[in-house]
């Protein structure tokens, strides 16, 4: 076996004959041991990082806050579970939220892997088995693959088998969900940290396979800068929506458009992740996007309702289940293009694209289920060119008249039931009241806090479209929406980890803020602004990704720049990076992999606990997830928390039903010991949570610059991330943190400017011995600080061990 | 007088056990018999009105308010026990029977809650209701399903009222 490699070969005395070897099963793998590369845990079981999981779920202790006091899974049941009693199956109520948020995890890695499947075979048969991965200046093209699997791609033929062990572990996750499985919470907890890394995996595949098919830029900083907005859309020519995050379909829309002259005819715009893969396509050797985003999952019932797009095409992922319903009301032909939303439309794969188009501009048919790639393409742009006329001519919309609008803001009673039934109980009763007085302002200010879920609609007792009603107030505020989001670059590189690496170690860059997810803001979009230009304004890096980066592209400073223009793309402290769609999200744990391994020159294949140790306590990166509301949302970032990256959810993110929270005051938790000799050494209490929730964006400032505080941190990296912690919570909540003095090593870990007035609070208030003479600090901190030690999680790292 | 009482209709259920809504009277009882009472507040407590009535409260029982989310500016020049604190953090401290306060004095007895957004608090309170033994009260304007008791769905004004009422009472 070990003669046998994979390519073509010809027998001599065979004529004609030739014999091609696709792949071998484990060579790869067996290609790494002989390398004598691997780590301990390629492809790790379900029970394969278990200990790791432990030690984590150890210090941050599992915090449940159910959504439902009861279980619904099987035929015993329904079985009341409240105040943690057993139901039938002997299941608790703890042990059932631990499986219902690894069911969220699992669902969401799920989709992800799903979707880097399709795309995967897709490109596969488009592009050849052997098609070489090319993600940009890197050694290591695929850091989260590596070091879960241990394969090391070079091909995207080789990411089958990596998808293979994704799916084959999803399976067994899924099966645990099962009545009379699992019966600790605390192992359902290792599983859904298990199925959060494996998402990782996924969403990496996915993403690398269309940067290295589909001419999406390359760990390129400077990737272009797309439109974003409903402003932005051209609404005069025919409008062509593509909603979802497969952008495998309309690459061949794009495609068809370009060879026929048609890119400046019709508006072509998104909403979600497929409208940045389409501001990404072909983007890798610049250029311009010629795509527009209309927005994230908040603008979807808000930009169909205003009757703008012509037709719509619907691939997979966070697209709404009424579209066909409320497009079908505004003649708006629907096109599904993949198996995951098919709407219950008849399947015209087979059918002639001229009686499809027929079909549908005579309103025979509402939309079609369309699965021949090359169809949708010559479809959907003839088609649009077909029915915008029509729909034009009639000035179809589901926003009222002046006069309706007058009339419907005079029927409201204000029983204040919209209210109540509204997510986040918007003030919908007042803004009546002052739009009927003429006054559009309150309605313009719910607008961009509005999600557009229409729950509000469904329980008004005098049948007021309130959405329609938000809508027609803003239509100016609307028409403004123009801002400008920097198209997803791809991974960060590896001569950008070699200049930044040290920074981030030893703490002078003071962390990297990594902002994701998805819409469901407790407040609106001006949050994400807002922290981010704090942050980078600190010198932060901050990277960005799918719904977050569409948004915060859409403010502009008082140059008219957004942060975008007014901040450099490149992996540097102080700049923003937008690293792409939802997919993307795994070049953000693969950067803190990347440093382990290109700065810390550690193994990184198959060698995940390690790494993830690494990144624990030396890396000091912190997640947001602002408006996180998907399954992919909590896989995410409970991938990002296997790998010891923190993560804060906004107030929302508390209906995900747990948390992971430390305890400072539990000074037992908070130690590691040194790999130099196995000795115990304490370390700070931060970050003090793996994933928690804040309030509001005033309250995540400070959080921030302490979830970035790790234990290697250099006198300098200290003083500069206490420095910003103080002053944050200074700023934002008027106080001086109470716990500062707990991330106190030795007098210059304490902020320059205020090292005196700072030394003064730790004698009188903490007790804390100084010696005034040299300003120095004789007793009192729990910890040493010591530049050689090596923090690690781990006993088998130490050197006795 | 408000009646408190009435409207507890519940826009996303969480099952089978409810809060007793509750008057501003029973409740202002309820405060002044308990031991160790916790108000924790969050950000709308920044509203004027609800800010002056939540000083109030805590000026008139002496009890120690947990300001959660940037509610502690509302408290800086008052004279009364407030410290911040996340409330995610808060709510797995309540849970640790070794938790010995905000105060370091020990646990509390009665968590009253006012000014919060109502999803975010009423998860909180499904933690609490679950994991243990404390007894919770909702004196806000939404009706919180898992609170041990609250008020029902009240209009703004209507609320203030019952504040007023309360701290007559206690």
């Amino acid at each position: 076996m070990s003669k046998i490699s994979t390519g073509s070969f010809s027998i001599e005395e065979l004529e004609n004959v030739q014999i091609t070897i696709g792949s071998i099963v484990g060579a790869i793998e067996k290609k790494v041991e002989d390398e004598g590369e691997m780590g301990p845990t390629p492809k790790p079981g379900i029970s394969g990082l278990r200990d790791w999981d432990y030690k984590l779920l150890n210090r941050y202790e599992p915090v449940y806050t159910p959504m439902c006091d009861q279980c619904c899974y099987c035929t015993f049941g329904t079985c009341d579970l409240t105040g943690n009693k057993e139901g039938a199956c002997g299941i608790d109520m703890k042990t059932h939220q631990a499986r219902e948020f690894l069911l969220r995890v699992i669902t969401g890695a799920a989709a992800h892997a799903g979707h880097g499947r399709h795309l995967l075979h897709h490109l596969i048969e488009t592009h050849g088995a052997d098609h070489p991965i090319d993600v940009g200046p890197t050694n290591i093209k695929a850091p989260v693959t590596q070091t879960v699997t241990g394969i090391k791609p070079e091909t995207i033929g080789d990411l089958e088998s990596v998808l293979d062990y994704v799916e084959e572990q999803l399976t067994q996750l899924l099966a645990t969900i099962h009545v009379g499985q699992e019966g600790a919470a605390i192992d359902f907890e290792s599983k859904a940290l298990h199925g959060g890394m494996l998402d990782h995996v996924g969403m990496e595949v996915s993403d690398i396979v269309q940067i290295s098919c589909l001419g999406m830029p390359k760990s390129d900083p400077n990737a272009p800068l797309a439109e974003i907005g409903m402003g932005t859309i051209d609404s005069k020519k025919p409008v062509l929506l593509c909603i979802g995050h497969n952008v495998a379909a309309v690459t061949y829309i794009m495609d068809y458009m370009d060879e026929h002259n048609l890119t400046d005819k019709i508006e072509l715009a998104g909403l979600c992740c497929t409208a940045i893969d389409m501001t990404r396509y072909n983007m890798d050797k610049g250029g311009t996007p010629t795509a527009k985003i209309v927005g994230s999952l908040a603008k979807e019932l808000k930009y169909i309702r205003s009757g703008i797009p012509d037709i719509i095409v619907v691939d997979e992922q966070c697209v709404r289940c009424d579209v066909l319903r409320e497009a079908q009301k505004l003649s708006m032909p629907v096109i599904c293009t993949n198996e995951k939303i098919m709407y219950g439309l008849p399947n015209r794969s087979n059918d002639n694209v001229d009686d499809i188009i027929e079909d549908m501009v005579s309103g025979k048919e509402p939309g079609a289920l369309l699965l021949d790639f090359e169809k949708i393409g010559e479809l959907a742009p003839r088609l649009v060119m077909e029915v915008a006329p029509i729909r034009k001519a009639k000035g179809i919309t589901a926003l009222p008249t002046d006069e309706e609008f007058k009339e419907l803001t005079n029927r409201c009673v204000h029983c204040l039931v919209c209210e109540m039934a509204c997510p986040m109980n918007l003030p919908i009763s007042d803004a009546m009241t002052a739009a009927a007085d003429g006054d559009l302002t309150p309605f313009e200010i719910l607008h961009d806090k509005c999600i557009a879920c229409g729950r509000c609609e469904q329980e008004c007792p005098k049948d007021i479209d309130i959405l329609n009603v938000i809508e027609k107030a803003s239509q100016k505020v609307i028409r403004e929406e123009k801002g400008l989001m920097r198209a997803g670059r791809g991974q960060v590189s590896d001569p950008e980890i070699r200049e930044e690496g040290v920074n981030l170690v030893l703490g002078t860059t003071p962390g990297i803020i990594a902002m994701v997810g998805c819409s469901n803001y407790s407040d609106g979009t001006k949050d994400l602004y807002d922290i981010a230009k704090e942050m980078l304004k600190r010198s932060y890096i901050v990277v960005v990704s799918g719904c977050t980066a569409m948004d915060l592209g859409m403010y502009k400073n008082e140059e008219g720049k957004t942060l975008y223009e007014e901040f450099s793309g490149s992996f540097l402290k102080g700049n923003l990076l937008n690293v792409g769609s939802c997919v993307s999200n795994s070049h953000i744990t693969a950067t803190t992999i990347k440093v382990a391994a290109i700065f810390a020159q550690r193994n990184v294949t198959g060698n995940f606990e390690e790494i993830a140790d690494y990144v624990t306590n030396r890396v000091g990166a912190v997640g947001i997830a602002w408006g996180a509301y998907s399954q992919k949302a909590s896989s995410i970032g409970t991938g990002c928390t296997r790998l010891g990256v923190p993560v804060i959810l906004g107030p929302h993110g508390s209906k995900y039903r747990r948390a992971l929270i430390g305890k400072p005051y539990d000074s037992d938790k908070w130690s590691v010991y040194d790999a130099r000799n196995g000795e115990k050494i304490a370390i700070p209490p931060a970050p003090d949570y793996l994933v928690t929730t804040v309030d509001n964006a005033e309250e995540i400032m400070p959080m921030l610059a302490k979830s970035c505080i790790r234990p290697t941190d250099n006198n300098m990296g200290r003083m500069i991330k206490l420095t910003h912690y103080i002053e944050l919570s200074k700023k934002y909540l008027g106080i001086m943190p109470d716990d500062w003095h707990t991330f106190v090593r030795t007098e210059t870990d304490l902020p320059l400017a205020k090292r005196e007035e700072l030394l003064k609070i730790l004698e009188t208030e903490h007790g804390w011995e100084i010696d005034w003479k040299k300003k120095k600090i004789l007793s009192g901190p729990t910890m040493k600080f010591d530049v050689s030690a090596q923090p690690t999680n781990l006993k088998r790292l130490c050197k006795e061990a | 007088m408000v009646d408190t009482t009435k409207n507890i209709k519940v826009y996303t259920t969480y099952g089978t056990k409810s809060a007793k809504p509750v008057q501003p009277k029973i409740s202002a009882k309820l405060i002044s018999k308990a031991k160790r009472p916790l108000l924790v507040v969050s950000s709308a407590v920044l509203d004027e009105e609800i800010l002056k009535r939540a000083v109030s409260i805590a000026k008139k029982t002496g009890m120690q308010v947990a300001a959660t989310s940037t509610s502690i500016k509302g408290f800086l020049n008052e004279d009364v026990k407030a410290k911040y604190i996340n409330i995610h953090a808060l709510a797995t401290y309540l849970g640790d029977v070794d938790w010995t306060g905000l105060d370091g004095e020990g646990h509390y007895d009665l968590i009253i809650v006012l000014a919060h957004k109502k999803y975010y608090i009423n998860q909180v309170l499904s933690g609490l209701k679950n994991f243990t033994d404390l007894t919770t009260l909702s004196i806000d304007r939404h009706y919180l399903q898992n609170a041990s008791m609250s008020f029902g769905n009240l209009k703004p004004e209507a609320h203030l009222e019952a504040l007023d009422e309360l701290i007559e009472n206690l």
